[in-house]
């Protein structure tokens, strides 16, 4: 087990380089303008702009950049934002966004994990029926619609019936709920609707008709082998999710104006400021590897049919 | 958990039953399936008796209602399957009145088990085997964890699984297929059951280890006094273990009878088909008998004798008029115009008759 | 049915011979294409989704044919702009520049629909070619399998946010944003389908028959292919027009003076205090929209695999 998780990790490692080295380059391929707010860059000479890229260390070759900016990282040197907040190392900054989102996520995935399995269970045992149609018109809402329609929709709607504040505050308690709701709404749909296609398709298997031919009650089969087996595959994509609610928080906390890491990515674009998109996206990114590594090994330790030197885990491409 | 709660049957009648009575009698059972909107009539009016202590076989080629007919023993068939007729009684209740799931929960597993043909997929992946033995144990003799547990152990040894301390705490795929059976075994027998249903439980082994599971099925049986009810297409696994026979094809059973009266005295075409195809039977340097043909389509309905098309001896009769079950003996009948009193004389071929002479001289029977 | 003698003594002797009887087995002819479209129109949502696709579609295509009416034409007088349905301003409605809401909704949807499925032909392009490759050429497959899991360990919604960051905002910005990761899923299908072909017993048992390549090709690997195309296609276009409006909300959507649905909603949200018809009626629009292809998308999915054509 451990060497399978120690192979892993490695692989991660190289995973999250390569993935940081892809968006290294794509953001090399911005203009040089961008790296100035307008006014400097009207009023910097051109020897001045030349002299600040270099500073910058925009103007090396991209590889000592990428070499660079690999050592600031692991050292906790992240650069300095350029226009959101101009000169600021961006760890500060990041230290007091940080909190926000980690709240805010992990509410939100506590909330979608409980009810999404609880609607999972629900629309499984009762297949076809009534509880299973209903599941599915609110699954299929939160999924076709675009979630900035119904997440924008629900915050000027619902505040007015439930008179709930419009934006967060963060003395006021109230103003934690809906956003917090708003945020789990996908991750509900997404639990619920993988919960109930993995239940179905252990319902189908042979070890199950054997179950039921052996007298075990159906109740008692659905609970301790169906249930228990169909979470073990989804053992496997829940951490990705809890770290990636990040579509999800970007709109949300800019609709209620929170200080999250997301708001400032949206902020961040906005206002181009070249070094924090990057620091940005590069954690996100690192997140977004970390999260399936730990599914991984999660599905690991969960499946006993796993070995310890088994080859890497088949991933399915999900939605 | 509590079965107590679940028994609802209590019409069931608990005398027990002594060697030879007849457990089973099912009559004129009709199952419908819906497929693909068209209708398949899976079993037309079949029929057996299995009696207590006794093994019978059911033999048939695929499609012949073999597996369907086992099925509905224990209420299972599949989700687009109905039984349309016919009864099933069993210790006074008919069995295909049966619908409530509540109601087979004291029938499964404590009077009626079954074991399937794969045993690489019918048990759960992800649990230990011996936990899977014990759920059924504390689930139907009602056994506290310690007591249940060493009821499971128990049983792992009764079907020579060695070294069953370690055992138990294995999963399926840390077994062979053979081992994987007896486990499956183990568990169908884990609540004393009176009646065990095989179907074709190894087909998917190798032969050795088939020799092995046959023998296990037949200790137990003489252990348990379990009626074993047992599916194969194997007359090789039929001359070993059948006490009784039923020959199934296209949905009836067309011939049913003892183990001598079948093999020395059968009176079906299809019968003697079956027989004479057994290569034990050939002749060196001619031509290996087989049936001409295929077994007919379920979906239409079917005049006459379903296997007048494939025999070359058929009466005019056979192609209009389907024919009733005809008694030989008390103990054969057979579903054949062969039999009616008008019919003309007709000798079974050659083979048969050869065959005869065969057992004669391997089994001394 | 044949006629049925009466049963008589006289029935009981040897039949003269039926020549063939016996082959007669239980096959019936099965297509495939046949028995998806039956499978999938069995189920009356599918149908009425089928034919609000089909109408939403047409509608889209057809309207700025027929219109006369300019989506972009600002109104010079004031009196015209933000002017709601019951006072006046057409179907849906006018825009703060006092341009045309029904009109916009229709061009908007086509752009959008437009959006979807060259999206969706250019994933399944490319992913067909390369899973086609992935799974003929041995020596490819690992380098395949790598490039696999770095692509889906990149998380689409950065990726999007970067590609549209560094292009300059547009239709290809997007086009090329979405396929960059799109195709790899397709393309592994692709392979696993392709393998299968390759060692899969029934057309080894095919070969072994005579059976040429081609008509093995067409006969048991096109069907599915066609089939992935047209699920892919519905299920892209959701997932397309959810990309543009959230691309759209944070300033890196389509250009403002394009007519689509994410802009007509970004815009409208901004205005949805004030005149909340503004917003409303694109999104019911693009509700319907995305709703249909994605129900009817799924649908069709599970209506073209074969396991369902019970």
């Amino acid at each position: 087990m451990g060497k399978y998780i120690l192979r892993r990790f490695w692989q991660s490692i190289i995973t999250v380089l390569i993935v940081l080295f892809v968006m290294f380059m794509l953001l090399r391929l911005m203009p040089k303008e961008n790296y100035f707010t307008r006014d400097d860059y009207i009023n910097m000479t051109e020897e001045d702009r030349t002299a600040y890229l270099r500073n910058l260390g925009v103007l090396d070759n991209p590889f000592v950049q990428f070499f660079k900016f690999i050592r600031g990282f692991v050292t906790g040197d992240l650069g300095r934002s350029i226009t959101v907040y101009p000169k600021t190392p961006i760890t500060e900054i990041l230290k007091e966004k940080i909190p926000y989102s980690l709240w805010f996520g992990l509410v939100s995935v506590l909330l979608s994990v409980v009810l999404g399995f609880l609607m999972g269970i629900s629309m499984a045992n009762n297949k076809d029926k009534l509880a299973d149609q209903l599941g599915t018109i609110y699954v299929v809402a939160v999924r076709a619609i675009p979630s900035l329609v119904y997440l924008f929709l629900i915050q000027m709607w619902v505040t007015h019936i439930f008179n709930l504040p419009m934006v967060f505050y963060e003395d006021e308690p109230a103003s934690w709920i809906l956003p917090a709701i708003s945020l789990s709404l996908s991750g509900i749909a997404w639990y619920a609707i993988w919960l109930r296609r993995f239940m179905v398709d252990e319902e189908n298997k042979d070890y199950i008709k054997f179950a039921i031919a052996k007298g075990l009650p159906r109740s008692y089969v659905m609970k301790r082998h169906v249930l228990r087996n169909a979470l073990v595959p989804l053992v496997q994509y829940l951490p990705s999710q809890i770290l990636l609610t990040i579509a999800g928080s970007l709109i949300i906390e800019s609709i209620y104006s929170i200080p999250g890491m997301g708001g400032l990515l949206v902020y961040a674009i906005r206002q181009q400021d070249n070094t924090l998109v990057q620091a940005l996206v590069c954690i996100y990114s690192i997140l977004g590897v970390f999260g399936v590594f730990i599914g991984d090994i999660l599905m690991a330790i969960v499946d006993p049919r796993i070995k310890l030197t088994s080859a890497k885990v088949e991933r399915e491409v999900t939605a | 958990m509590k079965t107590k709660d679940f028994i609802t049957i209590d019409a069931i009648d608990t005398t027990p039953k002594t060697h030879g009575d007849i457990l089973i009698e099912a009559r004129d059972v009709e199952v419908i399936f819906n497929l693909r909107g068209r209708k398949l009539k899976a079993l037309r009016r079949a029929g057996l008796e299995l009696r207590s202590g006794e093994t019978m076989t059911v033999v048939g080629e695929s499609g012949s209602g073999k597996s369907v007919l086992s099925k509905t023993l224990i209420g299972m068939l599949d989700k687009n399957g109905k039984i349309t007729g016919g009864s099933i009684i069993y210790r006074g209740v008919d069995l295909v009145k049966v619908t409530d799931e509540q109601d087979w929960l004291a029938i499964r597993g404590k009077r009626i088990a079954m074991i399937f043909q794969d045993p690489m997929t019918a048990l759960n992946p992800l649990k230990k085997i011996g936990e899977q033995i014990r759920e059924v144990i504390v689930l139907h003799r009602g056994l506290d964890a310690m007591a249940s547990r060493i009821a499971a152990l128990d049983m792992l040894v009764k079907v020579g699984i060695t070294d069953p301390e370690r055992r138990y705490e294995q999963y399926p795929h840390e077994f062979s297929g053979g081992m994987r059976q007896r486990v499956v075994i183990a568990t169908a027998i884990a609540c004393n059951p009176e009646i065990l249903i095989c179907d074709e439980p190894t087909t998917a082994l190798d032969v050795t280890i088939q020799a092995q599971i046959l023998d296990l099925i037949k200790k137990l049986q003489k252990d348990m006094g379990l009626s074993v009810l047992f599916i194969t297409h194997d007359l090789g696994v039929v001359a070993k273990m059948a006490d009784r026979i039923a020959v199934m094809y296209a949905g009836q059973v067309v011939e049913e009878g003892t183990v001598e009266d079948v093999f020395y005295d059968a009176r079906h075409p299809y019968t003697w088909a079956l027989l004479a195809s057994l290569p034990q039977l050939g002749i060196k340097g001619k031509e290996l008998f087989a049936i001409k043909g295929t077994p007919p389509s379920l979906f239409k309905e079917i005049q006459g004798d379903a296997f007048a098309p494939r025999n070359p001896f058929a009466l005019e009769v056979d192609f209009y008029h389907e024919p009733p079950m005809f008694e030989v003996s008390s103990t054969h009948r057979a579903r054949t115009w062969y039999l009616d009193p008008r019919a003309p004389k007709v000798e079974p071929p050659e083979v048969v008759v050869r065959l005869r002479e065969h057992l004669k001289q391997t089994t001394g029977r | 049915m044949k006629q049925v003698p009466v049963l008589g003594p006289e029935l009981f002797v040897p039949a003269q011979a039926g020549a063939g009887e016996e082959e007669q087995i239980g096959y019936e002819h099965y297509s495939y294409w046949r028995s998806t479209f039956r499978t999938f129109l069995k189920n009356p949502v599918s149908v009425v989704l089928l034919t609000i696709i089909i109408l939403l579609t047409a509608v889209s295509f057809v309207y700025p044919v027929l219109s006369g009416t300019d989506p972009n034409k600002v109104a010079l007088d004031v009196e015209r702009w933000n002017l709601s349905p019951e006072q006046g301003g057409g179907i849906f409605g006018t825009d703060q520049l006092g341009r045309d809401i029904w009109a916009r909704t229709w061009y908007g949807t086509r752009t959008s629909l437009l959006l979807g499925f060259i999206i969706a032909l250019l994933d399944v392009g490319i992913g067909m070619i390369a899973g086609a490759l992935w799974g003929y050429v041995k020596k490819l497959d690992r380098i395949m399998t790598e490039i696999y899991n770095i692509l889906t360990n990149i998380p689409q919604t950065v990726l999007l946010l970067l590609l549209s960051y560094i292009l300059r905002p547009g239709f290809w910005t997007i086009i090329i944003a979405l396929c960059s990761t799109g195709w790899i899923g397709i393309a592994r299908f692709v392979r696993n389908k392709v393998l299968m072909i390759r060692d899969s017993e029934y057309n080894i048992a095919s070969r072994t028959l005579g059976t040429p390549l081609m008509r093995i090709i067409t006969k048991n690997i096109l069907p599915y292919l066609v089939s992935i195309l047209i699920m892919e296609a519905a299920l892209t276009i959701p997932y397309s027009i959810g990309a543009e409006v959230f691309l759209g909300f944070i300033g890196l959507g389509l250009p403002l003076d394009t007519v689509s649905l994410g802009n007509l909603v970004n815009m409208g949200k901004n205005n949805f205090l004030l005149y909340p018809y503004q917003l409303t009626w694109p999104t019911l629009v693009l509700a319907l929209v995305t709703v249909s292809f994605y129900i009817a998308g799924n649908k069709f999915a599970d209506a073209s695999d074969p396991r369902n054509h019970v």
